[in-house]
């Protein structure tokens, strides 16, 4: 009975949608292209919407998608709030000029390293890179010592990689900002001839717990949350942190920004406040999004290796060049 | 006098509209031309010159070149066992030939890699694309067979062949033209697959645009490939014809073909019955025992109903505001091919046909290209998704039109006019009725296509839309299988009932 | 000498009996017709001989092989007997030269000559031996079916009904054309047929089947004149049938007194004659008068049409009926040349010609 009024429901909302046009879908509300994970972005919007009344529609895809698709939509997007696991992606956005400054109440929040100087958008969350790799196959002594090492022929296919997702690409961007084009485009080079190709960094862990591959370069927090879970496709998981500043232990800021062309600023603006504040980090903290909580005096899950003891390298978000990125992947056969 | 003008004005009404139809579903064809125009050749030759698209060629190619003729192998075999073989509860294998049709690519993709958890590659997608394509062709295939003329193998038999020789010589070429159909069908959906391949780790064109479109948007890079994924499916086209060639199979003479005897297995009946029991286990034992399996694992728990609902209920819309869409789009073409077939016609229907061979990602990444760059209003609008299905969609649509108008002869509208009805009763009471139940057949087709959607659907829906395919996607993204699978469990129940109808159908346009 | 010889033939689909004992011999270079209704069984048993199926029971010998013995079957391909079937099954998907050349060896000697021989042969011109089938007439279609059952120099050709499908003027040109070709090959033929007239013009010896079984065989002549039982008998041709009492080689029948083919029966029978043996001569009433041993009737309806008129006459003076009932009121269905028929109310005279026949 309920499965019928759900389905009837949501035939209807989209009938009213097809005799109404587009704009009143969105009416009650604001329009998030979120390129989060869905479970986190659903949390933060059930807790925005009990706490304020204001209605959000979610429209989920990924970071370069929607980037270069608010870039083409420009003043014309239905989006109000944009939100990404990755930098780069925002960096695209800003550098078009869509972006709507954010209030300083809200860049209040997060400690300048995770925002832009711009203030254009802010930072929501952090991801930390790592080499996943199966315990049985590996020993610690064994481990790649920095990304780089993974260009070696020794390494030819042992390791997996999804390069077709943002998270890599980030990755990637920030290998870019800090060795160069030119060892950037090797490293892709000798990347193709090495690495397994696997579409998703879950795939990739699962791959490597599964034993077809010796370890994959991923997020953190993928390990965590299926620990949280079963465990059945991270229980020969260990994670190798490369620490030293190595461009391997980038940390990706994900951002949060409000349109410039939003119709609801009012709204947008409050959305990115909540999720920046007490409310939207605590939900980092307690729920099983396993992402670094990025607010000032806001914890993290207690289960994550802080994110002080990362040692990560300094990366300039704001030039992080995604659209370089792709070119250089493209060039090198990996996308 | 007055009658006469109004069908004149009518037919050419009919024309226009079936032309604006067929012009309209050019555009996506057109913009990917524009778009190579104006990306300039240098960029175009960087862009298709390159490694990458020589790997996705020689993966795409080979997928091709060793699935279908296995495809073809195993459907003439199951249909000649089904059809013509004395096979113990040949009706049944013949309906389990056909189910796995009902099961979408992805979840068959889905299936396997639960029980194989490191399939991946050229063979893998060869086992599973088989697994998932084959009915295209059994189907035609046992229509023709079951069609055949038995006195033809019978006088080859009389002018001294042998049984082997009989089906190479007599009973193959009558074949041929299924054979082709169906290869070309199957062919084009290897070229248009995405979430199979995806799955098991195999790059082809489709998957690698959709990589491209989800790091760049729609770049040039993707349009390109786009390009070069649209000339494969000409050529395979272009092939179909040229192998079709201009033979005619229908029966020669006047009367009834007689009954067809079955061949009478003997000994052989168990090691013939290995082979629908395997496929049959390959293609429906898998899913259906992995997504049991996932179901169990997963209990209540994954049974989220408000979620499950909603993505019910706006697949269901999707699925039927498209069927609609697309019939009534096709309705002028299958007209005037019935009542006013000519040059200009063909033309047109050729069209059609063309548009409906691009894969689902193409006309997408056209619809957004138009959108956004011309039309902005329209984007990620419901609208813009149910045309993108209506091109998808139209020949299959189209062809079921075409033959239900065929059997309402136009003799009987002038029966219907001399008896006092108007013309616009007068096709009411005839045409209409009688064309109601094929044009009923086809939207049903239409939404079987439309249900299991995924590329398309993603890259074109309004926000907030979430289809049964969607959600099973992005779940299964998260290798979160066990919530996946009630999401699969609905695809295939909703899609069997439509399966049944294809099956009967098939059936009935043989002749029983 | 019998080339081929049928015993005891029987075969079933079903519960239902398709051949329930057949026996059949046919010599060497001879024509035969099977003549029968639909359902008759006549095309399974062309079956049967042809290889497409094996009996249930019963022989099949060809010229000393035995083709079939139970439920033993030597298979069609290996048994070189020639099938023309009813609409010719030429193979659509091939060119009409393919289609003769179809049986041969691919590197045989002179191929090419061979098929255009065989065309000319069957009466083709070697123009159409390019085109497809679909594009020939059915008569066309036909001789081609024939040439490619002749290329593969059969011991035995089996017609089934191959004239059926075509007009009624080419059909008897047809058939005379095949017999003749037939004839010259020296190829011992069957014809299956529902037909009659084109069986007893075709053949040498014709079978009539009945539900599975030959009711008579025999030479057309035999048959038409001679036929056992009135199902034989009307099925080959209109019958008068009349009861009669037999002596001495005539019969007092309700046409008076007529001669018998038989001399030795002396008792009651039905006898039957064929229309055409009743002779009409014009008179009037007054004609009728005292002439007791002559046979009159009324003409009481009639049919025009075109080169005959099929009319009915009522007899007036029947002699001594010993079952009056079953003629008195029946009147006699007669075919005559349309040109000077009797009208209606015209009276005539009616004579017989020739023996009636006794049914045993």
């Amino acid at each position: 009975m309920k499965i019928a009024l759900s389905a009837l429901a949501g035939a209807t909302a989209l009938a009213i949608s097809l005799v109404a046009g587009p704009a009143m879908a969105q009416d009650g509300g604001i329009v998030v292209y979120n390129a989060q994970h869905e479970s986190l972005t659903n949390a933060w919007v059930e807790g925005f919407t009990k706490e304020t009344g204001i209605n959000v529609t979610v429209r989920h895809g990924g970071d370069s998608d929607f980037s270069n698709q608010i870039v083409a939509e420009g003043a014309a997007s239905p989006a109000d709030v944009f939100l990404t696991e990755n930098s780069p992606a925002m960096v695209l956005v800003e550098s078009a000029g869509l972006f709507a400054p954010v209030d300083a109440d809200t860049l209040a929040q997060i400690p300048k390293e995770y925002q832009p100087a711009s203030g254009k958008w802010v930072g929501i969350a952090a991801r930390s890179t790592v080499f996943a790799y199966n315990k049985t196959k590996l020993t610690t002594e064994q481990l790649p010592k920095s990304l780089l090492e993974l260009a070696d022929p020794s390494w030819k296919g042992r390791w997996a990689a999804s390069p077709s997702g943002a998270d890599f690409q980030a990755i990637v961007s920030a290998l870019l900002q800090l060795k160069g084009e030119a060892s950037t485009a090797d490293w892709l080079k000798a990347m193709k001839e090495n690495f397994t190709a696997y579409k998703g960094n879950s795939t990739v862990m699962k791959a490597v717990n599964a034993g077809e591959i010796e370890g994959g370069v991923i997020y953190h927090y993928y390990y965590y949350g299926d620990q949280a879970k079963t465990g059945e496709n991270s229980k020969n998981i260990g994670l190798h942190y490369f620490k030293n500043q190595d461009p391997g232990a980038f940390v990706s800021v994900s951002g949060g920004g409000v349109l410039a062309s939003s119709k609801h600023q009012k709204e947008a603006r409050a959305f990115l406040k909540w999720v920046t504040g007490k409310g939207g980090q605590d939900v980092l903290k307690t729920g099983n999004s396993f992402e670094y909580a990025v607010g000032k005096g806001a914890d993290s899950n207690p289960a994550l290796v802080p994110l002080a003891d990362l040692q990560a390298p300094k990366v300039d978000a704001t030039t992080l060049n995604s659209k370089k990125v792709t070119d250089l992947m493209t060039a090198a056969g990996l996308l | 006098m007055a009658a006469g003008l109004w069908t004149r004005r009518r037919l050419s009404w009919i024309s226009l509209a079936a032309i604006l139809v067929s012009l309209f579903s050019l555009l996506p064809l057109a913009f990917i031309i524009w778009i190579a125009v104006q990306t300039g050749w240098e960029s175009v030759s960087a862009l298709v010159f390159r490694p990458r698209v020589g790997e996705l060629l020689a993966n795409t190619l080979l997928l091709v070149v060793l699935a279908v003729p296995i495809c073809i192998v195993l459907s003439v075999a199951l249909a000649w066992l089904t059809e013509r073989s004395s096979l113990p509860g040949a009706r049944l294998w013949a309906w389990l030939s056909v189910a796995p049709l009902a099961i979408p690519a992805f979840v068959h993709s889905y299936a396997w890699i639960t029980l194989v958890p490191g399939l991946h590659g050229l063979w893998a997608g060869v086992l599973v694309s088989v697994v998932a394509y084959f009915p295209f062709l059994y189907l035609p295939v046992a229509a023709a067979l079951r069609r055949l003329d038995p006195a033809l193998e019978d006088a080859a038999a009389a002018v001294g062949l042998g049984p082997w020789r009989v089906f190479r010589r007599v009973v193959l070429p009558q074949l041929r033209l299924a054979i082709c159909g169906g290869s070309l069908l199957v062919g084009l959906h290897l070229l248009a697959e995405y979430g199979l391949y995806v799955f098991i780790r195999f790059d082809t064109f489709t998957t690698a645009i959709v990589d491209q479109f989800q790091s760049t948007f729609n770049g040039p890079a993707a349009n390109m490939l786009a390009a070069v994924l649209v000339t494969c499916c000409f050529v395979l086209l272009g092939i179909e014809v040229l192998v079709r060639g201009e033979e005619r199979y229908a029966r020669v003479g006047s009367g009834a073909a007689r009954q067809q005897q079955r061949t009478r297995l003997g000994r052989a009946t168990i090691p013939c019955l290995l082979l629908p029991v395997v496929t049959a286990l390959l293609a429906l034992g898998v899913p259906f025992v992995t997504i049991s399996r996932w179901l169990v694992a997963g209990g209540a728990d994954v049974w989220r109903l408000d979620e499950i609902g909603l993505a019910l209920g706006q697949t269901l819309f999707l699925a039927l505001a498209g069927a609609l869409l697309a019939t009534i789009a096709a309705m002028p073409m299958a007209w005037i091919s019935i009542r006013a077939p000519g040059p200009l016609q063909r033309l047109l229907e050729g069209c059609n046909y063309i548009v409906g061979s691009l894969p689902g990602v193409v006309v997408a990444l056209a619809l957004v290209t138009i959108t956004v760059r011309i039309a902005l209003p329209l984007y990620q609008t419901l609208f813009t998704i149910l045309v993108a299905y209506a091109l998808m969609f139209l020949p299959r649509a189209l062809i079921s039109l075409r033959a239900s108008i065929a059997q309402a002869p136009v003799e009987l509208e002038r029966a219907a006019a001399s008896l006092g009805r108007s013309p616009l009763k007068a096709l009411w009471s005839t045409t209409i009725r009688l064309s109601a139940p094929g044009a009923a057949a086809g939207m049903a087709l239409v939404a079987l296509g439309i249900m299991n959607e995924l590329t398309a659907t993603q890259m074109l829906a309004p926000n907030g839309t979430r289809t049964l395919a969607m959600a099973f996607w992005a779940h299964s993204g998260e290798i979160d299988y066990a919530s996946a699978a009630p999401y699969a469990l609905i695809m295939v129940a909703m899609s069997l009932p439509l399966t049944w109808l294809l099956y009967v159908q098939s059936k009935r346009m043989a002749g029983r | 000498m019998s080339f081929l010889e049928l015993t005891d033939v029987h075969k079933h689909y079903g519960p239902v009996a398709a051949l329930a004992g057949v026996d059949l011999s046919v010599a060497s270079g001879s024509r035969t017709a099977i003549v029968g209704p639909s359902g008759c069984g006549k095309t399974t048993l062309l079956r049967l001989i042809a290889g497409f199926e094996a009996p249930d029971q019963g022989r099949i010998v060809l010229d000393g092989e035995v083709l079939a013995n139970g439920g033993a079957a030597v298979p069609a391909y290996r048994r070189g007997i020639g099938v023309v079937a009813q609409d010719g099954a030429l193979f659509p998907h091939l060119s009409i030269a393919a289609n003769i050349g179809f049986g041969m060896r691919h590197h045989e000697d002179r191929r090419t000559e061979r098929i255009v021989e065989l065309a000319y042969i069957v009466g083709l011109d070697k123009a159409i031996l390019k085109r497809r089938p679909h594009e020939l007439s059915g008569g066309q279609q036909q001789r081609v079916a024939l040439a490619r059952a002749m290329a593969m120099k059969p011991r035995l050709m089996l017609l089934d009904e191959p004239f059926s499908a075509l007009d009624t003027g080419l059909r008897a040109s047809m058939r005379k054309a095949v017999a003749e070709l037939l004839e010259t090959a020296g190829i011992t033929t069957i014809l299956v047929t529902h037909d009659q007239a084109e069986a007893l013009s075709f053949a040498s010896k014709v079978a009539v089947m009945r539900d599975g079984k030959f009711s008579q065989v025999g030479t057309p002549r035999e048959l038409y004149l001679k036929p056992k039982d009135r199902m034989v008998a009307e099925f080959l041709g209109d019958a008068i049938i009349l009861p009669a009492k037999i002596a001495d080689g005539f019969a007092n029948s309700p046409l008076g007194r007529i001669a018998v083919d038989s001399t030795e029966r002396r008792d009651v029978a039905r006898i039957m004659l064929r229309p055409e043996q009743v002779l009409l001569k014009r008179t009037s009433r007054e004609g009728m008068s005292g002439t007791p041993d002559m046979l009159f009737g009324e003409v009481t309806e009639s049919e025009f049409a075109g080169s005959m008129c099929t009319i009915a006459v009522r007899l007036l003076n029947s002699p001594d009926p010993p079952d009056a009932a079953a003629i008195g009121n029946t009147p006699l269905i007669l075919r005559k040349p349309g040109m000077d028929t009797p009208m209606v109310g015209e009276i005539v005279r009616l004579t017989v010609s020739g023996k009636a026949h006794v049914f045993a």
